[in-house]
């Protein structure tokens, strides 16, 4: 399926939810689950972790699919989004194991640029901001990988990259304003 | 904090969002920023465009496959009563504005064709999609036929619209082809009379001239919906 087609496929089940259609969550879940699983996984690195968590994720989206605007968002925009706060959740709640591996952005040339499947995802829209990402230094780039591919925050990336906290709050600040000014162009 | 525009020069409060959709926040000062998240509503508006700037990244995360007992987990850890109901849904309205000629048009048909219906209760489902409603089936459980209107369904030149029956079972039972121009009554074969009934699902997908040969949908699914009791 193409990806015009499953977003509005997507949308219109999560718009049958509030009306109690467990079908519909189910055709989501069908639709959705593998990429969520794998967003769980990256952040948490455990699967019995991650499983609890996609499933805290797909009852939450049962509860809450009316706040899904869909002129708004894109549906997997707003699952993606549930899916990595309910891991960072869980990685501050239980401080579960997380990638804390030394971090050289100098030795970091092979930064992985290749979407992995273009079904849920706009490839349009990952190159254009990975265009933005480009445009950043690569001390910055490498920190805000840390923070979304690994649930980091600013004291763990402080620690994988070496530099005292002040400095990495400066570069992540930096690298943000950057980032929204370039996808603004 | 005045220091915060000398770091970045954005608004203190357009930083702690992109901090929350990053993530690099800790457990304290996240939870304090979902909970305003929660009741301030602007705030939550700036927490959604900066998770909008970066969930394109999540394209470089491979797919994984949960274990299939998962989504038994998921069912039976459901409440009963989700939200406030489709009669509440405001989405669900402005849509059906949006859609009420051609739906009113084809829930006209489908009316007239009610009326020529055997004794049976008959069970009707608007077929919807993407924001559309695109077909409204009546199903005529005495005859074993379900009516199909087209509402709002445009065709492509190179493909066909194809019906699906899905069962609770989840596996689609094809029914025939659908035409963009004119109601079509298709004949339900008697294996699958038995799963024509409330809660099952009408599916449309968009398949090669002369259907799927495969048994199963092979291009997309544009439209669902959900037989209920007229």
């Amino acid at each position: 399926m193409d990806l015009d087609s499953n977003r509005s496929l997507i949308a219109a089940a999560l718009g049958r939810i509030p009306a109690g259609d467990r079908a519909a969550l189910q055709t989501v879940y069908r639709l959705t689950s593998a990429k969520l699983f794998g967003v769980c996984l990256r952040i948490l690195g455990e699967r019995a972790e991650a499983e609890d968590v996609l499933q805290e994720v797909y009852v939450t989206v049962w509860r809450k699919a009316a706040d899904f605007d869909a002129s708004r968002a894109s549906p997997m925009t707003w699952l993606i989004a549930l899916a990595r706060n309910r891991s960072i959740d869980r990685l501050r709640a239980s401080r579960v194991s997380r990638n804390v591996d030394p971090i050289d952005s100098a030795a970091e040339v092979a930064d992985m640029a290749t979407p992995a499947d273009s079904a849920l995802v706009s490839v349009q829209e990952h190159a254009r901001l990975h265009g933005c990402l480009d445009g950043l230094a690569s001390h910055e780039r490498a920190a805000l990988r840390g923070a979304f591919f690994d649930g980091n925050t600013y004291e763990d990336l402080a620690k994988r990259m070496n530099v005292p906290l002040g400095t990495m709050k400066s570069w992540i600040r930096r690298a943000m304003i950057k980032l929204k000014a370039c996808l603004e162009q | 904090m005045s220091d915060t525009l000398d770091h970045s020069g954005l608004p203190d409060d357009e930083l702690l969002a992109a901090e929350l959709a990053l993530g690099v926040l800790e457990a304290a000062e996240r939870t304090a920023a979902e909970r305003r998240a929660a009741r301030d509503h602007g705030f939550a508006q700036l927490v959604d465009e900066w998770e909008q700037r970066l969930a394109p990244w999540a394209a470089e995360i491979a797919e994984v496959a949960p274990p299939p007992q998962l989504w038994d987990r998921i069912s039976g850890d459901l409440p009963e009563a989700s939200g406030p109901g489709l009669w509440h849904n405001l989405t669900f309205w402005r849509g059906l504005s949006f859609a009420a000629g051609a739906l009113a048009a084809a829930c006209l048909a489908a009316l007239i064709y009610v009326g020529t219906l055997t004794q049976q209760q008959p069970l009707v489902a608007t077929i919807e999609g993407g924001g559309h409603r695109h077909f409204v089936a009546t199903v005529d459980s005495g005859r074993g036929t379900v009516a199909i209107v087209p509402a709002g369904f445009s065709s492509d030149a190179t493909r066909v619209p194809e019906l699906w029956l899905i069962p609770p079972d989840g596996r689609p039972r094809a029914l025939g082809l659908l035409r963009a121009d004119q109601t079509v009554v298709l004949t339900l074969p008697p294996d699958l009379a038995a799963f024509a009934k409330s809660n099952a699902v009408l599916a449309v997908s968009l398949e090669p001239p002369g259907g799927s040969t495969t048994g199963l949908p092979t291009g997309p699914v544009i439209a669902t919906g959900k037989l209920t009791s007229l």
